[in-house]
């Protein structure tokens, strides 16, 4: 009896609920299909074009296992990229995220203009990188470039070749991914500044502290932890992702000193039509994006966080 | 037989309605892909225009990529997918690839259809720039060869004679010039030679030893001999003599145009790019590239050809007009009329109601047609690795530009990688 009344009176606070998760489970289709098609089905199809000896316009291709992969280690090509790009991510990270941070508490403790310089520093953000990348060609060009100009007028018989030189042209890059990588953390530190209680630089103050120095070491800086390791991880990513300005100003040359992960794979793939190593390439890269991912979260989890 | 449309079948004599498959073919929509609009657009506008005025059945609509390399993908991509265009104008050392992978049509028969193809114009040195993969896999549509280009304004500061017939026909001479010029100062640079991007400028100074890329039975380099060191040599002097300064194509031609570079060595493909580029700026001219052997020198030819992709019968032949009519002695002279290329039908070069009076007068064009006899195919390497072979060169090239290799080492390492990546053969 009792029994027969305990499973009414389950169907009974069930039934509503059952419908309302249908109605979330409609609502979630569009955007679980969008992932599905965009995002989950092409990822899918490269994880097993990684494994074929796949060549575009060619009618026949082969399983070949981890073939892709045992030429990667011997490519020579790969090696370079792979190189340079974590000297890129080596340069342009530390300096970006520094100079972002300089800036943010810069602006933060101004009086005036807040408004004009936040939109000034963050407009390389909202440019379009391509375009830019023309500007900076003009900027560094050797012989009719501004730059070049200034270092002749005072004194340098003969300025360095910026972008085609293998000596100068990954740090010319990294200063063009330093300037467009600042707009973006310093306006991450800024929200991340605004957050800090004022009552704990009082409180600081009453406590002792006296210099400027002090408050930033012992209340900016800690509390910004959740926001440094977030900006830390998106410019890593953000940096690793290097590819428009190689392949705008110097299509990875001279003889590779500028040839980045993207660059060889888009190279691999769209000009010498080897999809299936390219596909080999793009997971290494997947694999180290989502290894970076997996890192913050679990440091997210332990330490930086003061909620 | 000639497609009609719909009017002009209503309208004409019971002669055009006797041919039975006319009728079924009325209006004929063909689609032709070509790279480098900005360079090429103006020529086959052109060209279409006056294709239409003849063929009013046939619509042609043109699909563009940015360049060759573009558009090789493009037509490989689209191969797979089923979805060709019916004809497609190709990069000469990208032909091979379709040839190989069953993509271009032999157009042999075509050819023989209409007799002597000689008698249209296509001697057998204009077939050879688009036979490739033992076929005649596309007629050339224009080509190009490397010329002299030069700011008369700095060689008259340094007291050089500025008249094309006066300037240097060896690499000797011109590196001699280059260092005079740049020691104008204020960051003008003597000399430029374009060897970034692809082996095409190797080729030239390596064709014009007389030597070739690969043995003719194509199972070794034929490069790594004293022709290749010698043009590596005369690279490397280039830089530590002449000055050169690395640049690449875009940066030479923005230094050129603001009259800080002396002298250019590039495609006359460009001439038309550079004379808008240059505008007022100061007098250019061109001259011919000089010379290593004068008797057995020879110089590749870039530029395009087109090739038939069509499988439907009604758009093949539809496709195979256009193609016939823009390589043609007419098509030909609009073509060099629009752009700086060299054409590419002996009766358009022979006839002088074609062509003549445009070259009297832009003289400027007329230095690429004075090295045609020198011509010869841009070599296309076989298997699939060919850009990737371009690559090795380039890169190697790179080495002996920057001193971080001695040309001799260079050879020896582009030869050895080169071998690792030709098609290896029982």
């Amino acid at each position: 009896m009792s029994s027969a009344v305990g499973l009414g009176a389950i169907k009974v606070t069930r039934g509503a609920p059952i419908g309302e998760a249908l109605a979330g489970l409609m609502l979630t289709v569009p955007a679980g299909l969008a992932y599905l098609v965009m995002l989950l089905l092409p990822t899918m199809a490269t994880i097993l074009l990684a494994f074929t000896d796949y060549e575009l316009g060619l009618p026949d291709w082969n399983w070949i296992g981890l073939g892709n992969f045992t030429e990667m280690f011997e490519d020579r090509g790969f090696g370079v990229a792979l190189r340079n790009t974590i000297i890129y991510v080596g340069f342009v990270t530390p300096l970006s995220i520094l100079l972002g941070l300089g800036i943010a508490l810069l602006i933060e403790s101004g009086i005036r203009g807040r408004a004009t310089f936040r939109a000034i520093f963050f407009l390389p953000v909202v440019s379009l990188t391509v375009a830019m990348a023309a500007a900076w060609q003009y900027l560094l060009h050797p012989t009719i470039g501004p730059l070049n100009g200034l270092l002749r007028a005072i004194g340098v018989s003969s300025p360095p070749y910026w972008l085609s030189s293998s000596d100068w042209v990954l740090l010319s890059l990294s200063a063009i991914g330093i300037w467009e990588n600042i707009g973006y953390n310093m306006v991450l530190f800024l929200a991340g500044l605004t957050a800090i209680p004022r009552e704990l630089y009082h409180a600081a103050e009453v406590d002792g502290t006296k210099t400027w120095l002090d408050r930033f070491r012992l209340v900016t800086w800690p509390l910004l932890g959740p926001t440094t390791l977030f900006v830390l991880t998106i410019t890593m990513i953000r940096s690793i992702r290097v590819f428009d300005t190689v392949a705008v100003l110097t299509q990875g040359g001279p003889n590779k000193a500028s040839e980045v992960l993207l660059h060889t794979m888009y190279k691999e793939g769209f000009t010498f039509l080897r999809l299936g190593y390219s596909a080999a390439i793009t997971l290494v890269f997947l694999v180290m994006v989502l290894g970076l991912v997996w890192l913050q979260t679990k440091a997210l989890d332990k330490r930086v966080h003061y909620g | 037989m000639k497609p009609f449309t719909r009017r002009t079948l209503m309208g004409v004599s019971a002669a055009a309605l006797a041919a039975p498959q006319v009728r079924a073919q009325a209006n004929v929509e063909i689609a032709v892909h070509y790279a480098q609009p900005q360079i090429f657009k103006e020529s086959y506008d052109a060209i279409a225009a006056e294709f239409a005025r003849r063929e009013p059945g046939v619509t042609v609509r043109f699909i563009t990529t940015p360049n060759y390399e573009e558009g090789n993908q493009l037509i490989l991509r689209q191969a797979a997918t089923n979805q060709l265009p019916d004809l497609s104008y190709q990069g000469f050392n990208r032909l091979r690839v379709f040839a190989e992978r069953g993509i271009a049509q032999d157009l042999a028969p075509l050819l023989s259809r209409e007799g002597d193809p000689a008698a249209h114009g296509y001697t057998p040195g204009i077939l050879a720039l688009g036979h490739f993969g033992g076929m005649q896999s596309g007629l050339a549509y224009a080509a190009s060869n490397a010329i002299s280009y030069y700011n008369t304004d700095l060689l008259r500061r340094v007291g050089a004679n500025p008249d094309p017939a006066a300037f240097p026909k060896t690499w000797d001479e011109v590196i001699a010039l280059s260092a005079r010029i740049r020691a104008l100062g204020d960051g003008t640079e003597g000399m430029w030679f374009q060897w970034p991007g692809d082996d095409w400028m190797f080729s030239a100074l390596l064709f014009s030893h007389g030597a070739r890329m690969l043995t003719p039975d194509e199972r070794d380099v034929g490069f790594a001999g004293p022709e290749g060191l010698s043009s590596l040599r005369i690279l490397r002097r280039m830089v530590t003599e002449g000055g050169m300064p690395q640049l690449n194509g875009t940066t030479a031609l923005q230094a050129f145009a603001a009259g800080k570079l002396g002298m250019r060595f590039g495609s006359t493909a460009f001439l038309r790019n550079m004379m808008t580029s240059v505008g007022r700026n100061f007098e250019m001219q061109t001259a011919l590239l000089p010379v290593i052997d004068p008797v057995n020198g020879r110089l590749p030819t870039g530029g395009a050809a087109g090739m038939l992709t069509a499988r439907d019968p009604a758009k093949r032949e539809a496709a195979w007009k256009f193609l016939r009519f823009s390589t043609g002695a007419e098509g030909t002279s609009l073509m060099v009329k629009n752009t700086g290329y060299v054409p590419t039908n002996q009766i358009a070069i022979d006839d002088p109601r074609y062509l003549s009076e445009f070259y009297r007068e832009n003289p400027l064009f007329k230095t690429a047609t004075m090295q045609v006899g020198r011509m010869v195919p841009w070599y296309a390497f076989p298997g699939t690795n060919s850009v990737r072979v371009t690559e090795v060169m380039v890169n190697n090239m790179a080495r002996v530009v920057e001193g971080t290799a001695t040309p001799e080492a260079a050879l020896a390492d582009m030869a050895s990688e080169v071998r690792r990546l030709l098609p290896r053969r029982g």
